[in-house]
């Protein structure tokens, strides 16, 4: 099977799991300061053809906490945020990709199996305290490192935006 | 030895060059372990490569800057929420440089140590104007001023990241090279230290080649030096016998002269005179006799007669004939049979009563006061077979243990001051042993100094039914018997009847004698003459035959070894003879003892032999078998 063919399967998979797991509740307005927005092949939409988060609405989601070291950080960090999978599937995404777009302007590429396959945090608090932009907020894509050494590469170390802003789902 | 130590040596170095292998092994490995590590961290500082994060501040600084020049110059078309946004961006890029575990090298840079107060006065201040609501645009211009003046101080940074950066992969790369030469080097060590155990290791197998090939040609050398030995002992043995039996034939006529003097009237110092010389040809003959019975044991020659043989009667033989013996000593000897013997066993009866002989002469020889014993025991009947034991012990001289390892040895004798004043020829137990190792069994001494010997001759023999017609003695009786009984037939019928007709004289049987040795036929002569036989002579085989073929003789006497034509030649064209004389007795005179020689004769036709040197009562006795009307001499 060829990792094409391997990825479509997955995101089909995962478009099923995300259907089954949230009924379609729809996404309400965001109410307070728009901090994400979904983009691309998204069926759940709240502001035009987007879907867009503020902190609140993020903080509703089931929330996952976890402790790993990270190549930018001299002592371990505690991670706090909704899954990146719950997030996606409040908005109803299919698709393959995700371009994530940082404040500062930093672009990447995370193939959505990626969020099946590992406990991916979108994280809005680092240490219990709210991540300022001057650091690494106010969202911040972080992969479990310390559970799997495959993780422990540059490979994934790139995909880890932080100051995210925005997602693309292609 | 000095082959040990070479050994030793050799290992010591294996020892030294595997030590020295596992060292080199274990310093390359902790050098490519280490080289592991370098590259995994050179790969991490790739990761957040310090030029890009420099580059990336400097970015957001200038970005900064620019939006704070928008917002200076034309308010109104800031949005300050923008401007908040790029200063905590480019704050963030700050404290990025200054948390990151990849940046202390940075840190320590001067210019870093010279930008870095600057830049968190400036923040200070930043942070204060931006705070104000509304914003104070003066004061922001300031520190628009400012972030102009600390321009080049950021991008100075940048180039120190930069330079930091080459100089750290430089450094990277030379400890990467250095370790490589290392690796190189010690694998070369291991290379030459490889080579130098290939080498080691060709030496030693060439060395280990030759000694294998020395150790070959010993090996060859001494199977040569045997087999060389052998035959040379072969060629004696053979030698010894030739002689012996040469030497029996003029023997022979001294024996019978001796014999012939000893009963012709003599005074008695010539009687004492002669008594020597008899005792001196007796032994002469004993040593003859045993070196032929030595010689045909080691050529393989002597082949066991067996025959069923009657243990009591064998005693009684031996009883009969050693009593006198010890009674001409003043010993008394016993035969002492202390258990059931079985009746007949399937033995060689001759050869047994010559070990006995042997024995019990050595007893009787080497004591001098008390007596001889032969005791018999069976220690084994079970099943048909027997293990007959027959002890000689003596109150005799003794033999020290010494004496009793070189007891078996030829031509030993135990003291040779003992030779003199017992005789003997120190070959009789040599024979003996043999004898009884030929039969299955063994001879075993026990002996104390001054106390007495025992000789132990055990033989493991089967139990056999009675011959025919049991005498009392074994093989060799058999033998005669049947020898008797074949020439029954061939016996002259009228003589039987001569004897009745007995005023007439009797025609004195005539006799052929066929010998080449003119003292020997001298001999013979007188003792045919006694016996009161007519005696015609002739010296060889054909003369013989020629005689036969014009008279007729009531018996034949006929040599082996003689010239022009031998006697056993001149036997089997004696019996294919179509005249009566093909079915006269044929007695052949050998001095082979051997047991070919008389099967060879008996094969050839002869009737009976006679063993030379020709004793008396012997011949008396065979002339007496197959003639009639013979002297009563």
């Amino acid at each position: 099977m060829n990792s094409l063919s391997r990825r479509l399967l997955l995101s089909s998979l995962a478009a099923l799991t995300l259907g089954g797991a949230l009924p379609a509740l729809a996404l309400p307005p965001a109410t307070g300061k728009v901090i994400l927005t979904l983009t691309g092949k998204i069926d759940e939409k709240n502001a035009g053809d987007k879907a867009v988060f503020d902190l609140a609405m993020l903080e509703k989601l089931p929330q996952q906490t976890f402790t790993t070291k990270t190549p930018w950080d001299k002592q371990p960090v505690k991670f706090t945020g909704p899954l990146l999978r719950d997030v996606l599937a409040a908005a109803k995404a299919s698709g393959t990709t995700l371009k994530a777009n940082a404040l500062n302007d930093y672009k990447t590429s995370i193939p959505l199996a990626d969020a099946m396959r590992f406990d991916m945090v979108l994280a809005h608090k680092m240490n219990d305290r709210a991540i300022p932009v001057r650091t690494k907020g106010p969202l911040f894509i972080i992969y479990p490192f310390d559970t799997k050494a495959e993780l422990r590469s540059a490979v994934y170390y790139e995909r880890s935006a932080w100051q995210l802003k925005s997602i693309d789902v292609e | 030895m000095p082959h040990r130590q070479n050994n030793k040596r050799y290992l010591l170095w294996l020892a030294l060059g595997t030590a020295t292998m596992a060292v080199v092994m274990a310093v390359m490995l902790a050098l490519q372990v280490t080289q592991n590590e370098a590259i995994r961290k050179g790969s991490q500082m790739r990761m957040d490569s310090l030029t890009a994060m420099a580059f990336q501040f400097e970015r957001e600084f200038l970005r900064f800057r620019q939006a704070l020049d928008v917002a200076v110059r034309t308010p109104d078309q800031s949005d300050l929420d923008d401007l908040v946004l790029r200063y905590d961006i480019f704050v963030s890029r700050l404290n990025l440089l200054k948390d990151n575990p990849s940046t202390d090298a940075l840190l320590k840079r001067p210019e870093l140590v010279k930008a870095l107060p600057l830049l968190n006065q400036l923040i200070e201040r930043t942070d204060i104007e931006l705070a104000k609501t509304p914003l104070d645009l003066a004061k922001l211009g300031d520190v628009l001023k400012e972030f102009n003046t600390i321009g080049p101080e950021v991008q100075a940074l940048s180039l120190a990241a930069d330079s930091l950066v080459t100089r750290l992969v430089e450094q990277q790369q030379n400890d990467l090279l250095s370790k490589n030469e290392h690796i190189i080097w010690l694998t070369l060590a291991q290379l030459v230290l490889l080579l130098a155990a290939a080498g080691a290791l060709v030496i030693r197998q060439r060395r280990q080649e030759e000694q294998r090939r020395a150790v070959e040609k010993l090996t060859q050398d001494l199977r040569d030096a045997k087999f060389e030995a052998e035959s040379a002992n072969r060629g004696k043995s053979l030698f010894l016998a030739n002689m012996s039996h040469e030497l029996r034939t003029p023997f022979n006529g001294i024996l019978g002269m001796l014999s012939l003097l000893e009963e012709s009237p003599l005074n008695a110092q010539q009687i004492d005179h002669i008594q020597t010389v008899r005792r001196s040809a007796n032994h002469l003959m004993e040593l003859l006799t045993d070196i032929l019975d030595v010689s045909a044991l080691e050529s393989g020659k002597l082949a066991l007669k067996q025959g069923p043989v009657s243990p009591h009667g064998l005693l009684l033989k031996v009883e009969a004939l050693m009593k006198p013996l010890s009674a001409d000593k003043k010993l008394s000897f016993t035969v002492d049979v202390q258990s059931a013997l079985p009746q007949w066993v399937h033995a060689d009866g001759t050869r047994i009563k010559q070990i006995l002989f042997n024995l019990i002469n050595n007893a009787i020889k080497f004591t001098t006061q008390g007596n001889v014993t032969l005791t018999v025991r069976n220690s084994q009947d079970t099943g048909g077979f027997a293990r007959l034991e027959f002890e000689v012990s003596d109150t005799g001289i003794g033999i020290s243990p010494e004496g009793i390892t070189h007891l078996f040895q030829r031509f030993y004798q135990v003291d040779s001051g003992i030779d003199r004043k017992f005789g003997g020829t120190g070959l009789g137990l040599v024979i003996s042993r043999s004898l009884a190792t030929m039969m299955g069994g063994g001879i075993v001494v026990q002996s104390t100094v001054g106390v007495g010997s025992v000789f132990t001759l055990t033989l493991p023999l089967a139990a056999c039914a009675a011959p025919a017609d049991a005498p009392s003695d074994g093989v060799q009786q058999v033998q005669v018997n049947a020898a008797l009984s074949s020439t029954a037939s061939v016996m002259p019928a009228p003589a039987a009847t001569d004897r009745t007709q007995a005023p007439v004289a009797p025609p004195a049987p005539r006799v052929l004698v066929v010998e080449d040795h003119p003292v020997n036929s001298e001999f013979i002569g007188v003792l045919l003459s006694r016996l009161g036989c007519e005696s015609v002579f002739c010296e060889d085989g054909q003369q013989a035959l020629d005689s036969v073929r014009e008279q007729m003789f009531d018996l034949i006497l006929m040599d082996i070894n003689m010239p022009v034509m031998d006697g056993l030649t001149a036997t089997r064209a004696i019996r294919a003879l179509p005249s009566a004389i093909a079915r006269v007795p044929i007695i052949v005179l050998t001095a082979d003892i051997v047991n070919e020689a008389r099967d060879q004769a008996l094969a050839a036709g002869a009737t009976d032999f006679l063993t030379k040197p020709v004793q008396i009562a012997q011949f008396r006795a065979t002339m007496k078998n197959y003639l009639k009307n013979l002297a009563a001499s």
